[in-house]
């Protein structure tokens, strides 16, 4: 008797705390479109120039921008985490030097973003001369991503069942051969998914892009080289510094776009993995 | 070459790029020697631990040699020690020799991938790639650079022909192998070692996970392919080496810590029936393990 009553209160309590959870995020994200949503889907908004000193300016540039942004991140950093993370699986000895690997990436990933921000300052913008561009906004978020991306990736390799490998490797594989054909296939729908997270926080990563990408721009960037202000960053700036009267309009206006964004790409990308997992007949729970 | 001997096959054999004659029907695949392969002295430790010691095993073609012996003794170990498969697990080490057809496989420049293309291998849970079955079995050619349609459509059929799987997956043979039962997925995971041709087929207990039916028509099939291949097989089982195997090995750990070793080795039938040591016959008549 005293058991199953604990039993249930235990239930009643857990069922709250996940119905609480949900209803925060449903309560930003109403209180988010409730502010914004009426700007963020007029046209001369979404696709229009910012202005410098009068009311009515869009954030078209910002959005491409931030898109632009998060795509050369995304170049960047994935080869170079997959690759790492089939090193640290399949290559490596479990032992002192990988813990020593995945210590510094912990470190690496715990880093705030503005003391990545004032890196890709000195290193890409001032001493490389790049100036405020895109790409130094890229490899600047690339560094702050890289470890979430490889253990990410490292987690979805190792996932992949060692039957996969032992099959492979009795038929006469190699190693680089089983990597290449059975695990790393079976492997990519959760790579996928893993990198949902990171370009969430690409897109919504201010105080990183402040000092490497700029601020204000009107043309929309072309060359990897241009000078850019992906929307959080300039959802930062209308805030606080910027001279239009409309600020808040615009300030609300950004968030429910950035949050249209990351909602977007995060189910593309879960639609994605579904499918390549289904034309490759894989199993996978996503 | 008479063509009243031999029919040229099919599917020329790919690895070597020549038109190869099929093993005529009336002689089937006999090798020079009568021994294929001869364990001498192996002994395996996984860092400081002995796993086997002393092993003295003589593999006979075209026979069945069942190795039996109660959990953690080992068998799976010297069964994995001929096609160098327990090279995957980190800090193995092996003493002693494993000669096949003259040639010791551990010597230092012997090629690890002409090895398991010779030694195929099937494990103990079915384990098919996450692919379509003609994937599955055109892995094996496709590794040694088999690229034509044809040849592969060929190798397929003649594979899960001899698996005798080909009836019952022949109307389906894009669809992901994960959609077999058990016993499917067993027989083409025999179908996939076939694809390359090999000489010798290793089975680390191929029916521990299948229900009884299936473990028939394996065993079946097996006794079937010792016409043509050299067949070793770990099992748990005393029935099923009873019925299949022509040699067994009774494997043993004396005491816990200590190295698993041959016991006996010998026919089958001496074995089951009138075994020279007494553990052996303690075994067998199921008083332990």
């Amino acid at each position: 008797m005293k058991a199953g009553r604990a039993d249930r209160i235990a239930t009643i309590v857990f069922w709250s705390i996940g119905l609480v959870s949900m209803a925060i995020l449903a309560f930003i994200i109403l209180e988010i479109f409730g502010r914004g949503l009426v700007t963020a889907v007029s046209p001369s908004f979404f696709a229009g120039q910012p202005a410098t000193n009068q009311a009515g300016g869009g954030v078209g540039p910002m959005i491409v921008s931030s898109l632009y942004l998060a795509a050369l991140t995304m170049l960047i950093s994935l080869p170079v985490s997959i690759g790492a993370a089939i090193y640290m699986a399949e290559y490596a000895r479990e032992g002192k030097f990988n813990n020593f690997i995945r210590f510094c990436l912990d470190s690496l990933a715990t880093l705030p973003s503005i003391v990545f921000g004032i890196f890709g300052l000195t290193l890409f913008v001032v001493t490389f001369k790049w100036s405020y561009c895109l790409l130094a906004g890229a490899f600047t978020l690339a560094l702050l991503n890289l470890p979430i991306l490889l253990r990410g990736a490292e987690e979805s390799i190792k996932q992949v069942p060692q039957t996969y490998r032992e099959a492979s490797m009795s038929l006469g594989a190699n190693r680089w051969i089983t990597i290449k054909k059975v695990v790393l296939p079976s492997a990519m729908p959760g790579v996928i998914t893993g990198t949902v997270l990171p370009i969430g926080r690409i897109m919504g990563e201010a105080a990183a892009v402040i000092y490497t990408t700029g601020l204000f721009i009107r043309a929309i960037p072309l060359s990897p080289f241009d000078p850019a202000a992906p929307l959080a960053g300039y959802i930062w700036y209308a805030q606080t510094e910027a001279t239009v009267p409309d600020y808040r309009q615009i300030v609300n206006g950004g968030a429910a776009i950035l949050l249209i964004l990351v909602f977007l790409i995060n189910f593309s990308a879960r639609r994605f993995a579904r499918f390549y997992a289904k034309r490759k007949q894989l199993e996978v729970k996503l | 070459m008479t063509q009243g001997n031999v029919k040229l096959e099919r599917s020329p054999y790919p690895y070597t790029g020549q038109v190869v004659i099929e093993r005529a029907a009336t002689q089937p695949n006999v090798c020079d020697a009568r021994v294929k392969i001869e364990l001498r002295n192996l002994g395996l430790y996984y860092e400081n631990f002995k796993a086997l010691e002393d092993i003295n095993l003589h593999i006979m073609c075209n026979s069945i040699t069942a190795i039996i012996g109660p959990s953690g003794c080992g068998k799976s170990t010297a069964l994995r020690s001929l096609n160098r498969m327990n090279e995957l697990i980190e800090g193995a080490r092996v003493e002693g020799k494993v000669i096949m057809d003259g040639e010791n496989i551990y010597e230092r420049d012997y090629r690890v991938v002409r090895l398991r293309k010779r030694v195929g291998m099937v494990f103990q849970r079915p384990n098919p790639f996450p692919k379509s079955i003609y994937d599955n079995i055109a892995f094996g050619p496709r590794l040694f650079g088999v690229r034509e349609r044809n040849i592969l459509d060929c190798i397929i059929e003649e594979s899960l022909r001899r698996a005798a799987l080909w009836d019952e997956v022949k109307d389906k043979l894009r669809d992901s192998a994960l959609t077999l039962s058990g016993g499917q997925q067993q027989r083409l995971c025999i179908a996939r070692v076939l694809s390359v041709q090999p000489e010798v087929i290793l089975l680390d207990e191929p029916c521990a996970a299948l229900d009884p039916i299936a473990t028939q028509r394996i065993e079946d099939l097996l006794s079937e392919l010792k016409n043509e291949y050299t067949i070793v097989t770990v099992t748990h089982n005393m029935q099923q080496a009873a019925r299949i195997s022509d040699f067994t090995a009774f494997f043993m750990i004396e005491n816990q810590g200590e190295p698993g070793r041959i016991v006996e080795f010998g026919e089958t039938s001496k074995i089951f029936t009138n075994p020279d040591d007494e553990r052996t016959e303690e075994y067998i008549t199921g008083r332990f393990g």
